[in-house]
This record gives C-alpha cells, structure tokens and sequence, in this order.
C-alpha cells in the first residue's frame, strides 16, 4: 500500500495519510494539537472496524514494540524528528514535558516505513523552544484490532538540566512577521526565584513548565522598533535574563528597472515599497541579481544593482528571513538607454543674435549614437527649448538670440531610436550675447491747445534696446530754419518739450543710443499752430474697464491712425499714452491696464500722414466711475420768507471721479436722512425748499454718479421771521397797546374828572377883602425889598442848601433886575423861586390873592404875584406840609433860626387867621416854568411833587390852554 | 623653566577640564541609548531598571597600593585607553548592525565621546612624557564583532555596560587629573617661594 509524506508549505505542515480508497487528512504538526485531535478522532472511529477485525484475527499483545526510537531536535526550527523501526504503520504518539510529565502530544499517526532504511520517520513542529525544558517520547504500534506496548521513553535535555545552571531566555534574535504568534520561556538561574517576564515593557502571564521554566506566549505581535522587541525575564532582585525579538513584514520591493548608461553594463533599479520593519543586519533584506549578490543594496542600502553585462533578461531576489520576492525585467539594450549628462559645454563663438555651443561625452560609445538632445534657454522673460538631432551631437548652432541678453544653457540627449528616456542634465551654462543697434522708437507728440508741444516717446524693452542705452537723440527742424537742431537726452527722459512759431511746421526724430550705435530716428510732425479743436466732445463709456473706439476712415490717413489717451485737464509732465493704428484699422480698444479707474481721459484719434497729425474725434470718458472723492463745494442755504434757497458749486474735476449725473438733497433729521429732492439735471445746482416753519434746518446736498453719492455736504439754517412782521410786531403791537392804556386812562379820568378836579384844580375860593379892590386893575408895581437881594444862580451842581444862596450887593442887583424883589426878609430855601413876573389876565386874580398870603414879606410890601414851583428836592421834607390842613409843601432846610421861626411863625399866623393855606403845588400858569411845563397834564403824587409820568424835557412846552388843560379843568 | 612650568601646568589643567566635560558627555551618551536613544524606537528603557554586575569591563594590571598622583594619571590613561577600544569596538558592532544611515544625537554624541577620549589620552599621555610611569598596561580586548556570535540581548547588555564603563573612568580621569594640576601648581609655588 504506497503511502506519501509531504510538506505542503513551509508555514504550516501537514502529513497526509493516503490509502487506495481514502485520503484522509492527517494531523497537524503545528502546535494546535487539538484541532488534530478532532481528525483523529473521526480517524480512530473509522478505524475501529478494522481493528476489530484485527482483534478477531491475531489477538491482544501481538503488535512489537517500536524498536531504535531516536529523536533528532532542530532547535532554531523548533522541530522534532522521530525516526523508528517497525512493521506496522500506525503508531500512537506520546510527547511529555520531561519533569512535570505534562503531555504535550498525544495522536495516532500513520507512517508508512520508508522503502530503503525501513525507518519510520515523523516531524513534530513544537509551539515552545525545545530548549525550555526537557522532552520526552514514547511511540506503541496500532492496527486495527489492537495496540501495543509503548516504547522507552527517550528524552531530549532542556536547559533548565541542574547542570546548566544560569539563567536563559528562548527563542533569541528570532525573526517573526506582524500579527504571529510566540512562546518566550524564562529559564531561571539556580537558587533565584522569578519574578516576572516583560515584552514590550508589558508584563505577562507567565506558566511554569518546570522547576526553573517559566513561559509566556505572546499573540499579534506589532512590528518591532530599529533594534527589535526586547523580553526581559526578571526575579525579584535584577534582570535575569532577555531576548530580542524582529517582527517585521516581508520584502515590498516592486518594479524593477534595468538600463544602460554607457551601451554596455546594466544598471537596474526597483522601488523599495513598504518598510520591512527590520534593519538589523540579520534580518534586513538583501538582494541579488540574476544570482549575483547586489553589493550596492546590500551595503550601502540603496535600490538599484549594477551589472556589468547587459543581459536581455532580469530577476532581482529580495529575500529577508521571512519571505523571498522576486522581481523581473526584460528588454533589449538599444531600447533602454539613459545617456549621461554632456560635459564640458561651451560656447565657442558668441554674437548678437546668435552663438555656437559645444560639448563632449564621456562615454566613447555616444559618438556613434543616434542621438536627440534637448536645449533649453532661459534668459530674463525668454525661455525656449530647442532639439537637435544627430549621431553623437556634441554641437549646436543658436539662432535667434536676443542681443545683450544673459542666457543659461542646459543640455541633455537621449536615443533618437527607441527613445527611452532624457538623458542626465548638463550643468547650467552662461552666455551673454554681444550688443546692437536699437530698434526704432515709438513716438508721438502731445498737443494740447497751448503753444508748447511735447514729444514723448516709449522705453525700448530689453529687447529692442539690445544694450543698455546711453540716451535719446531728440532733432527738430522748421521749414523756416536750415538743419537739424540736436538735443542729447540721458536715458530715463521720455518727452522733451518742443517751442512752436507760428509759421511753419515742426519735425521732431528721436532716435535711442547705446554702446552699439544709434537707432533709426522715429519721426513726427506737429503743426506750427493749433487753435482749439472745435470738435465736440463726446462721452465715452467704457465696458469692462476698457474704451472700445471706433471712427470713420479717413481717406487721408496714409500712415495709419493715432490713438492718444491722457487723463483730461492734465498739463505739464502728463501720463500721455498712444497706440498708432495700421490704416486699414478703424477701431481700436484701450485696455484698462493702462486706465486708472476714477480718472476722466480724453481719448484722442489722429490720421497720420506725411504732415501733422490730425485731429478725427475727441472723447471723455472713465475706465470706471466712481463715487466722487469730494462733496459739492460752497454749499449755502438763503432764508427768503418760509422758503430756503439751496446753491452749491461742483467739486474739480479730479475728485468727481465720474460724470456728475445730478444731485440728491436730503433733509438731515436726528438719525437719518430724508431726500427732499433728486436733480438729474447736473447742470442745476441750486434748490428751493420751501413751506418751512421756524425752525434750524440741516440739509445734505451730495453729487452722484453712476458709482454712487458722495459723501454730501452740509448746510444748516435756522429760519426766522420775516422783517416786515418782526416791524410789526415789534413797534405798531407796543403802540397800539400804549394807546389803548391812554384811552382807558383818559375813559377813566373822564369818570373820575370830579376827583381829579378836586385832587388837582380844586376850586380856590376868591379872598375877600373889605373894601374896593376892584379898581383898577393894572399891573403891579413890585418893587424890591430895600434889604438884600437873592440872586438865583442856576447851577449843575447846585445843592439845595443855603449855600447857593449868593448874596449879591444891592446896587449891583439893582442894575441888572430893576424889576424884581425879592423877599429878604424870609428864609426860604433856595428850591422856592420867586419870579417876579407879570402874568396874564386869566389867572392873575388868583395869583394876586395868592400871593397875598403866601409871604408875609410880599404882604407888606407890594403885590406881588408869587407862584409855588412844588418842586422839591430830594432833601425836601414832606413834613413841611404836613402841619395841619392844607399847606404849601416845604423844604426843611437847615437855616439861621431866626428867620426860620420868624418865618414859621408868620406862616402859622397866616393859616390860622385866614383858614386857608396855599397849595404845595406846581403852578401850571408860571410862564418862567419851562422845566416844569413838560410835565403839564402829568399826575402828582398828593405827598410827593414828583411827577408819575414824566415826559421828555426836549419837548416843547405846551400851552397853558390846550385840549388836556381845558379837560382837567372840566371845559369842554 | 617657569615657562615650561606653565605649560604644565595648564595641560594638566586642560586635561582635567577635558576629562570633566568627557564624563558629561559619556552620561548624555548613557540617556541617549538607555531613555532617550534616536537609535530605536522602541527604547532600551529595561536597562534603566537593570543593574549591571560588579565585575568590570575594563581592569588593569595588579599595581601597588601607593601610588603617586602620576603614576595615577598613568593608572588612569590606560583604563581610559581599554575604553577607547571598548568604544571603537562599540561603535563598528553598532555600525555593522545597523549601517550608517541613522544619524541621530546618539550617534553624532557617539563620535564626539570617541573624538574627545582620543584626546584626552593623548593630552594625559603628554603630562607623563617625563618619564613619570605607572602600571603596566593592560592588554588589549578582543572586539568580537557581529551578531552571529553574541545575541542581540547579551549585546545591548554589552553595550550598556561599555558606556558605564567610559562613566566611570572618565570621572575617575577628572579627579586624578584634578589632582595631578593641583599638586604640580603646589609645587610651582613652593619653587617660586624658594
């Protein structure tokens, strides 16, 4: 019956136990022993009915022992090989941990005897280090009726034998990949006591296989750090023993690439792929080459190995301890070439506009290559890449170079033919190309409508410059004048300002100069004179931040069209831009890289011809409107009546920053505002706002555009009263309130004229005097008192006192005032006056009566009228009146006693004889009064002489017998 | 003489100084390969709680018991030049290992230690150039390199107990050299006193 043993890979091996009719999988020889364990039980159960069959045939105890079991340990591989001799096939197994007899194994397997030796022979792979501890077996045939007897045990020694020992840790340095399984057993040195086993500075749990074992079995293990995973079996005082373990990942190298740099070895290069996880030197990767050891990789750690023979097929092996990969590449050689970089480029001739670059190859083989090389030019705004083809090109010629201009040249080639890659690049290499002349310039000549022109001209680029430039020549010459007149400019100058006459045409040429020579002069005509253009301007809107212009052709435009664009209003130095326009073009659009939004340009086009260029069509326009940059100037506000009249004037021009299209008017109220008025005529620039009541007003004016409003401008203005109605209310109100409180007094004196009759006219019975009287009547002839005379002295500052009595000489008073007396005798103070003085008929009866006892003096003298002012001085006392009845108002005045009481007492003997004493009043028909006729009419206090409505004493006396006298006294 | 006095005198100077930085160094090299190594991810962290035996790497040959301060400085230049092997040795196991690539502190700290013990020994072998001997020196160890012989564990163990070694005897360098200036200044003096 043949029987096969084979390992069917070499992570996990099975034996396969084959029969003509059955093949049965076997046992496992990992360390699941109890998945085994399953199969043999299905296996045993089929079994049983050939060894009960078995039985009934030979008999209990007839199978022999297995003889010469021998046990062969592979310690790294953790492997155990039995060999034994007997004729049966099927064997019961028994594998025990030597000291604790702890069984490891216990299957039934099916060896067949191997055909030469006769020898049974079986592997058992061990989960634990077969140094850990001591192993022993033992092995009994089987068939299928009976068993027989075991076989000595034979035993493996461990390391935890009394005779070694120290201390030790299996397995070491052992190389595992990620996420596997393992057993690390501790083998405790003599006389110590354990303690713990650590992995990856994690405790574990750790089983006692024998006195001095203990185990820890450790499952997914992550990959390992640069020096793999340290498991360090410890007792309570120190570290005992350790290992290291490498869990890692197979090889991940991919891609391999061979080629050849000199058309004859091979250089092949891979990719490294993922991290391995191992570097120590027993474990990284290494490789080799169509059998070859690649000392490249090897060594120095690097992905690519070289050959020295190309060889048209490729196998690189990357073999670590856990996996070998192999990796291929095929193909000819003339279809993987990789050039070497070109050494020493050079340029070898070097002009203006052009130069010649060469190089070598240090392989001798390029020169025979068909070859394409790649030339790249990098200057300053100019790069190009240019290819040239030939076998082993080591020249080039550059054409159309830029002159003054540094370039930097690189280089690489390849294979024309099966073109497989760029070469390596050649170092950077520096040209700089001669000098030449520069191009003509661009020129145009600004006219504005003044007398001056100025030619501008454009900066040359670098490349029409072509070097540096020394300056501008600037000629001009006139019909008028022989010759060109010369002006050298430095660089940096781009306009000169041209003097016009008005007689002839100017010519302005303007040619650049650098170390190479001189341009060709750039031409331009300006007329002698020109007045301001008639032609209307009009609005130009841009799109886009561009102008796009259009224009009738013009049949006299040979030389094309000139587009000139400044910003308007500018004088002086201005930003004047230009494009000149072929003749068969008639638009034309300024972009807006070259416009400043919220600037207003005037954009211009010319035809060009021979002469002057001539003015086709002006517009303005902004690039972009903007909302004005200042409000509207001179803003005021005029009340007229209930109306305010708003003006303001426009901002300049440079702040609109758009086309005024109008003006907005808002009334400013605490916290917003309200439009009052919206003019879209801009031209207006003034608003009424009318119905206003009296009140402050705020108004904003702002200008807009077709950006937005301003800012706006304030004004504000409190409205008033008109004057006319101020008039009114201010004087016509007060009169007429003035002559109604007069009506109302003159109603109520009128009512009360009896009263006021009594208080201030009252009837003054006539005297009575015995004896005729009545004849005749004549004036008196009052003489003065031979005595002493008293001079009135008016005086500013006259004091009613005695003191402004003078006494004045008696011949001298005489002289001057024949005709009056004056009372020496009595004491009066000097506010009673006397005036002599003749007086009218209608009052002199009473006034001679009066008088009569008014002054003892007077009696006894002549007659003599005598009128009682009633004008006191403030010093003047009441008191003096006030003795009793009626009595004339006096002043006390400090006085020489004796005349004061010979006066006082002749007073009193008058009022007691007669019953009647004159009134302390004015006498309103005194013509001498005047200071006092003002205030005729005018109410008197009864205790006070003052007047209660004093009137103005610029005013003329009235005459004694007006309308109010005539009222008062109850005349009609 | 006074001049040559000087200079003496200021080389053993130095070479304290030299000797007192290199003890610095050697502990740094310690943290870095112990706690703080770039050469691993996974740190050596066991060896800090691992403690190493009594017997030493480097021993020297049987001396008598007094010993001048010179013949100290002789003592300690040949254990300092047992350490130099031991760290060269070190270093192309390390290297062998592990290739050249890594290039962390450790390692650059690893050249500075190898380069300044160079030094010092030449320096202390300057200062005994009068003739002043000491003990006979030690023989030279056998560096067994590679790992097919030695398992990485009892390597790392290795190395750890090199880096103690160049510890100590780099303190014990500074020290004795200390000492050595500090007698030679004595003297210098006391010659100027006479």
């Amino acid at each position: 019956m043949p029987c096969q043993y084979r390992r069917k890979d070499t992570k996990t091996s099975r034996c396969e136990f084959c029969s003509p009719d059955l093949v049965y999988s076997a046992f496992p020889v990992s360390g699941s022993s109890l998945v085994s364990m399953q199969g043999w039980v299905t296996l045993a159960l089929l079994l049983s009915l050939g060894v009960k069959r078995s039985l009934g045939q030979n008999g209990v105890g007839e199978l022999p022992v297995p003889r010469g079991l021998t046990l062969n340990p592979d310690l790294p591989a953790q492997t155990l090989s039995l060999t034994w001799q007997s004729d049966s096939s099927l064997f019961d197994l028994e594998i025990f941990h030597t000291e604790l007899m702890n069984v490891v194994l216990n299957e039934t397997v099916a060896v067949k005897a191997d055909a030469v030796t006769g020898l049974h022979s079986w592997t058992w792979h061990s989960p634990l280090p077969l140094e850990c501890t001591s192993h022993s077996v033992r092995i009994r045939a089987r068939n299928q009726q009976s068993v027989g007897q075991w076989s000595p045990l034979q035993t493996i020694p461990g390391s935890d034998i009394p005779e070694k020992s120290e201390s030790y840790m299996f397995p070491q340095d052992k190389v595992v990949p990620v996420g596997s399984n393992m057993t690390f057993c501790c083998i405790v040195k003599e006389k110590e006591d354990f303690k713990d086993m650590i992995y990856r500075r994690q405790e574990m749990s750790a089983t006692r296989l024998s006195r001095r074992t203990y185990a820890i079995t450790v499952t997914n293990q992550p990959a390992s750090g640069n020096t793999g995973t340290n498991v360090i079996c410890s007792s309570q005082r120190s570290t005992l023993t350790g290992a290291v373990v490498f869990v890692g990942y197979p090889p991940g190298d991919e891609g391999l690439v061979c080629e050849t740099r000199d058309l004859a070895s091979a250089e092949c290069s891979w990719k490294k792929g993922r991290d391995t996880h191992l570097r120590t030197k027993r474990s990284r990767t290494k490789y080799t080459l169509n059998g070859r050891d690649c000392l490249e990789a090897n060594e120095r750690k690097t992905w690519w190995c070289s050959s020295k023979v190309w060889e048209e097929s490729w196998s690189l092996l990357a073999r670590n301890p856990l996996e070998t990969v192999q990796l291929t590449d095929s193909a000819q050689l003339t279809d993987r070439v990789h050039l070497l970089a070109p050494v020493n480029v050079t340029a070898v001739e070097v002009k203006a506009w052009s130069a010649t670059l060469r190089w070598s190859w240090s392989v001798a083989a390029y020169k025979k290559l068909e070859m394409v090389c790649q030339l790249q030019l990098f200057a300053h705004e100019l790069s190009s890449t240019r290819n040239y083809s030939s076998p082993g090109l080591s020249s080039v010629e550059l054409e159309g170079l830029w002159p003054d201009l540094d370039y930097t040249v690189t280089l690489r080639c390849g294979s024309k033919h099966s073109f497989w890659k760029w070469g390596d690049e050649s170092a950077p290499y520096r040209i700089h190309t001669k000098m030449d002349r520069p191009d003509a310039l661009d020129v145009w000549i600004w006219m504005d409508s003044s007398n001056t022109r100025r030619v501008f001209w454009k900066p040359l680029s670098l490349r029409k410059s072509h070097g540096a430039l020394i300056g501008y020549e600037v000629s001009q010459n006139s019909a008028e004048e022989d010759g060109w007149t010369r002006v050298f400019l430095p660089p940096g100058n781009f306009s000169y300002p041209i003097i016009l006459n008005n007689s002839s045409d100017i010519t302005v040429a303007v040619a650049a100069r650098n170390p190479a020579g001189l341009s060709q002069p750039s031409t331009v005509t300006t007329p002698a004179y020109r007045a301001d253009s008639q032609l209307s301007v009009s609005e130009l809107l841009a799109i886009n931040g561009s102008f796009h212009l259009s224009w009738q052709p013009n049949a006299n435009a040979s030389s094309g069209y000139a587009v000139e664009w400044v910003p308007t209003g500018c004088s002086g130095l201005c930003p004047v831009d230009w494009k000149k326009v072929p003749e068969s073009d008639s638009s034309f659009s300024v972009n807006s890289d070259s416009l400043v939004a919220g600037v207003r340009y005037t954009v211009s086009v010319y035809s060009l011809s021979t002469g002057a260029p001539t003015l086709l069509q002006r517009w303005q326009g902004y690039s972009q409107e903007m909302v004005p940059s200042q409000s509207v100037s001179d803003l005021s506000a005029n009340q007229t009546g209930s109306d305010v009249l708003l003006s303001w004037k426009d901002t300049a021009m440079e702040h609109q920053r758009g086309f005024i299209r109008g003006y907005t008017v808002y009334l400013a109220n605490a916290a917003h505002l309200d439009l009052i008025a919206n003019i879209s005529d801009p031209e207006v620039q003034s608003y009424r706002v009318k119905g206003l009541s009296l009140s402050l007003f705020k108004f904003v004016v702002k200008a807009y555009t077709s950006a937005g409003e301003d800012a706006g401008s304030t004004v504000a203005i409190k409205v008033e009263m008109d004057t006319a109605i101020m008039l009114f209310i201010g004087i016509l109100v007060p009169l007429g309130i003035m002559f109604c409180c007069l009506i109302l007094v003159s109603i109520c004196c009128y009512k009360k004229r009896e009263w006021v009759k009594k208080a201030f006219y009252p009837e003054i019975p006539g005297p009575k005097v015995s004896g005729d009287w009545s004849s005749p009547r004549g004036p008196l002839d009052v003489k003065p008192s031979p005595h002493s005379v008293v001079h009135i002295v008016e005086s500013p500052g006259w004091d009613f006192t005695k003191e402004g009595l003078f006494p004045v000489p008696e011949e001298e008073e005489e002289s001057e005032n024949d005709n009056i007396e004056v009372d020496t005798d009595s004491d009066e103070p000097a506010l009673l006056r006397y005036y002599n003085q003749v007086v009218g008929d209608g009052s002199h009866s009473n006034h001679v009566s009066d008088s009569s006892g008014s002054s003892t003096a007077s009696v006894g003298s002549t007659q003599t009228e005598i009128t009682y002012a009633g004008i006191q001085s403030p010093t003047s006392s009441q008191g003096a009146c006030g003795g009793g009845g009626y009595r004339p108002q006096m002043q006390s005045v400090a006085a020489p006693a004796e005349p004061q009481i010979e006066f006082g007492d002749d007073f009193q003997d008058d009022a007691l004889n007669t019953g009647y004493k004159p009134q302390c009043s004015w006498q309103m028909d005194s013509p001498e009064a005047e200071n006092f006729s003002g205030s005729l009419g005018s109410p008197t206090s009864v205790t006070s002489s003052q007047f209660l409505i004093p009137e103005s004493s610029e005013e003329k006396p009235q005459p004694s017998n007006t309308w109010f006298h005539n009222f008062l006294s109850g005349k009609s | 003489m006074e001049g040559a006095a000087d200079s003496g005198r200021s080389a053993a100077d130095r070479a304290a100084a030299l000797a007192r930085l290199l003890h610095r160094d050697c502990t740094r090299l310690l943290q870095l390969y112990v706690v703080h190594g770039a050469l691993t991810k996974e740190r050596e962290s066991f060896l800090s709680q691992h403690a190493p035996g009594s017997e030493r790497l480097v021993t020297l040959a049987l001396c008598p018991e007094a010993l001048s301060t010179a013949e100290q400085v002789s003592h300690v230049r040949s254990a300092l030049r047992r350490c130099m092997e031991l760290l060269e040795c070190l270093i192309s196991r390390e290297v062998e290992e592990m290739g050249e690539e890594l290039e962390g502190e450790y390692e650059r700290l690893r050249k500075t230690v190898k380069d300044r013990l160079g030094h010092l020994v030449h320096s202390t072998g300057a200062l005994l150039e009068n003739g002043e001997g000491g003990c006979p020196p030690s023989p030279p160890l056998q560096c067994i390199k590679g790992q097919d012989e030695v398992d990485s564990f009892a390597a790392k163990l290795w190395t750890y107990k090199v880096l103690l070694e160049l510890i100590h005897w780099t303190d014990s360098a500074s020290q004795t050299l200390h000492l050595f200036h500090t007698e030679k200044h004595g003297q210098q003096q006391q010659q100027q006193l006479l």
